[in-house]
């Protein structure tokens, strides 16, 4: 039997292909969503892996007390979760699935930035919002910023400002050696450090490169810091790297001869490092213990965490957990999943929930909050659990650490 | 001049390392025809058990119990598992043997997390030595000695005992062993057993120095077998010249050009298999088998 087409199927048709095709996809049906699925794209191996675990750790927390209280805008919040193995490929790969298979709206995580700018390009291509969570190099909202791509973690450039300017006047002339992982953090991390102290005088003795991921042996690196004999020593390592690298700069007495800063720092990385992190210095974004003292929103979320899972978040997890309430909001303000409303929503409405008032500069979707310049502790004072890692030294003001926009790359796209 | 010294002191201690997991993978293969991709395994088991021990106990008993541990594992994969893949085409012990490597990184995962750990190394140790013009950690010296002595006795064992001799005459010819009647068979669950018990104690006496996570294993593996292959499958002096070159290469490119030295491996790996297929002090007849 010849199938006839009949014109009221034509024009439904061809209704349905326009709308699919201008209309950005699924917002156009309005038919009503009861679940709204949130990807979740971390590492849970690889060096970053304990940092994307306790993202994990937030996300759930944010997604279960969301859920409890009637979702985002009345609908049931579900995740599709995958691990990055801190790799980009793979980051890719999970966020193409999860767009894809599972309809997730949202994507959020990436513990390094290598991931979060290749999940940021694919997010941009396929109009999902991507809510970059601890990623610390500048490209994320710098060279490769996109207008789908939100980062509220500070970036490098507000750590080496804020680390500069509390120990510029102690060490600022001295010879400062460099160890630095060799990809777009580390480099970010470099050129943002050297840019601001060698101008007050610190001379740069030597800038050596490190395999990425997973050295396991630093000590020819270190081996040439110690023949160098430098004033200050910066290890630009995160996660297992930075672990093993300041335990291994410990063996070579490094820890006692130098002052050493480690450009960013989370809970789990002074526990690894245990003494050898005592006296160290570097900035974090958020430390559970300070922040906690300092503001209700704050609280109640070291509260809950702790209580759910008996130790308190690291400052990765924090913006994880931030990152999921802050798309909440802008939802709920946009009154839609349109990426373009809540994009809307996002580069110009000013919100509170962990630290002080803060927002996203429209620019470049930089978050602009406060850093922390802190100082490793004692193991023997670090508290039962062991999170208790540092004292705050400084607290640097978003606005007056941020890059300047006028010395940014990113040209953001119109949508 | 003084930094060059220092890589090269740093080359031989990564070396060593190589040195002590490449033995027991060149023996296994040499009499086993196995190659073994769960001896990374072995190192982190050892690790992890060295450990719990060295927290629990003590650190002397941590050096004791590894060894132990692995060679009861490796004993009883020899026997539940392996065995019946001996004879086997290579892909499916290639394929058997990461197997394991992936289930026993998972496991080790899911009991200690994926968190870098680390014991504390004797207090003894814990300063450095001076060796002419530079200092060095004295745990590092401490553990390069102790694989050399380890190295002696393993060289001992093949030459000198009739295990060895089976070990020797098995890595020429296989069959022929059989068919005069060597116990082919026994010695090869002696020399898994053996290559076994060298990774896991190398893992527990390495953690001071590099910590261990559920992947380290397999980080030292991969260059071991790189070293396995330029000095010449199943040569144990070959293992030993291989270790050294790879060590001292990695190490002196790292004071070169740092990021390069992952690659430089692998570059003089295919140099060597460009130019001397069996390996530096390999045999030939291997190769053809």
């Amino acid at each position: 039997m010849k199938q006839t087409l009949s014109r009221g199927r034509f024009v439904a048709g061809t209704a349905g292909t326009v709308a699919l095709t201008f209309g950005g996809g699924r917002y156009v049906i309005a038919a009503p969503t009861k679940d709204i699925t949130i990807g979740l794209d971390v590492p849970l191996s690889g060096p970053y892996a304990d940092q994307g675990q306790d993202q994990l750790r937030a996300y759930h927390l944010a997604i279960e007390e969301i859920n409890a209280k009637g979702g985002i805008m009345g609908m049931n919040v579900k995740t599709s979760e995958g691990d990055d193995q801190t790799k980009p490929g793979v980051a890719t790969e999970n966020a193409q699935r999860m767009i894809e298979r599972d309809g997730a709206v949202m994507i959020t995580g990436g513990s390094s930035t290598g991931t979060a700018v290749a999940v940021s390009g694919l997010c941009q291509q396929k109009n999902v919002i991507f809510m970059a969570a601890l990623t610390h190099g500048d490209e994320t909202t710098n060279q490769n910023c996109h207008k789908h791509t939100f980062r509220r973690y500070n970036d490098a450039y507000m750590s080496a400002q804020s680390l500069a300017r509390t120990l510029v006047s102690k060490y600022g002339t001295g010879k400062w050696f460099y160890i630095t992982a060799d990809y777009a953090w580390g480099h970010s991390v470099y050129d943002n450090i050297t840019a601001v102290v060698e101008p007050k005088g610190a001379k740069t003795v030597k800038n050596v490169l490190t395999p990425f991921p997973g050295t396991k042996d630093f000590s020819p690196m270190l081996q040439q810091a110690q023949a160098a004999k430098p004033d200050v020593l910066v290890l630009t390592e995160f996660g297992a790297d930075m672990v093993t690298c300041l335990n291994q700069a410990a063996q070579f007495g490094l820890t006692k001869s130098t002052k050493i800063l480690v450009p960013l720092v989370d809970e789990y990385m002074a526990k690894g490092t245990k003494d050898n992190f005592d006296n160290v210095v570097s900035t974090a974004p958020f430390y559970w213990k300070y922040h906690a003292a300092k503001y209700p929103g704050a609280k109640k979320f070291v509260d809950a965490f702790t209580k759910k899972y008996g130790f308190p978040p690291s400052n990765g997890a924090e913006t994880a957990y931030a990152d999921i309430y802050i798309y909440k909001m802008a939802v709920e303000k946009a009154g839609s999943i349109d990426p373009a409303k809540v994009i809307n929503v996002l580069e110009t409405t000013k919100f509170q929930f962990t630290k002080e008032q803060e927002w996203y500069r429209k620019e470049d979707h930089q978050g602009v909050n406060s850093c922390l310049v802190v100082e490793g502790i004692p193991e023997a004072q670090r508290g039962a659990n062991g999170f208790e890692y540092a004292r705050v030294l400084e607290v640097h003001d978003g606005e007056s650490v941020v890059a300047p926009l006028s010395s940014l790359s990113c040209k953001m796209e119109s949508a | 001049m003084e930094a060059v010294f220092q890589a090269m002191l740093g080359g031989l201690v990564l070396g060593l390392i190589y040195i002590a997991i490449a033995v027991g993978l060149t023996i296994i293969f040499g009499t086993l025809r196995l190659v073994n991709f769960a001896h990374g395994a072995f190192y982190a088991i050892g690790a992890y058990v060295g450990l719990v021990i060295a927290q629990h106990i003590g650190l002397v008993w941590a050096f004791v119990a590894a060894p132990i541990a692995v060679t009861v594992f490796a004993v009883l994969l020899d026997r539940l598992v392996l065995r019946s893949f001996y004879d086997k085409e290579p892909t499916s012990q290639l394929l058997v043997t990461f197997g394991i490597a992936l289930v026993v990184e998972e496991t080790l995962r899911l009991i200690f997390g994926s968190t870098t750990q680390q014991y504390v190394m004797p207090l003894a140790l814990q300063g450095s030595a001076t060796i002419g013009p530079i200092e060095y950690p004295a745990y590092r010296l401490f553990f390069a000695g102790g694989v050399i002595v380890m190295l002696v006795l393993v060289w001992l064992f093949i030459e000198r005992t009739n295990y060895g001799l089976i070990v020797r005459a098995g890595v020429r010819d296989r069959i022929m062993v059989q068919l005069l009647g060597g116990n082919i068979r026994r010695a090869s669950t002696v020399v898994f057993a053996l290559g076994g018990a060298i990774a896991g104690l190398v893992g527990a006496a390495a953690t001071p120095i590099y910590g261990i996570d559920p992947g380290t294993g397999f980080a030292f593996l991969v260059p071991s077998f790189v070293v396995v292959v330029v000095g010449g499958l199943g040569s144990f002096w070959g293992a030993v010249l291989g270790g050294l070159l790879i060590g001292e290469l990695q190490s002196l490119t790292n004071l070169a050009y740092a990021p390069a030295s992952n690659v430089v491996i692998y570059l003089c790996m295919a140099l060597v298999l460009l130019l001397r297929p069996q390996g530096l002090l390999g045999e030939s007849e291997v190769i053809k088998q």
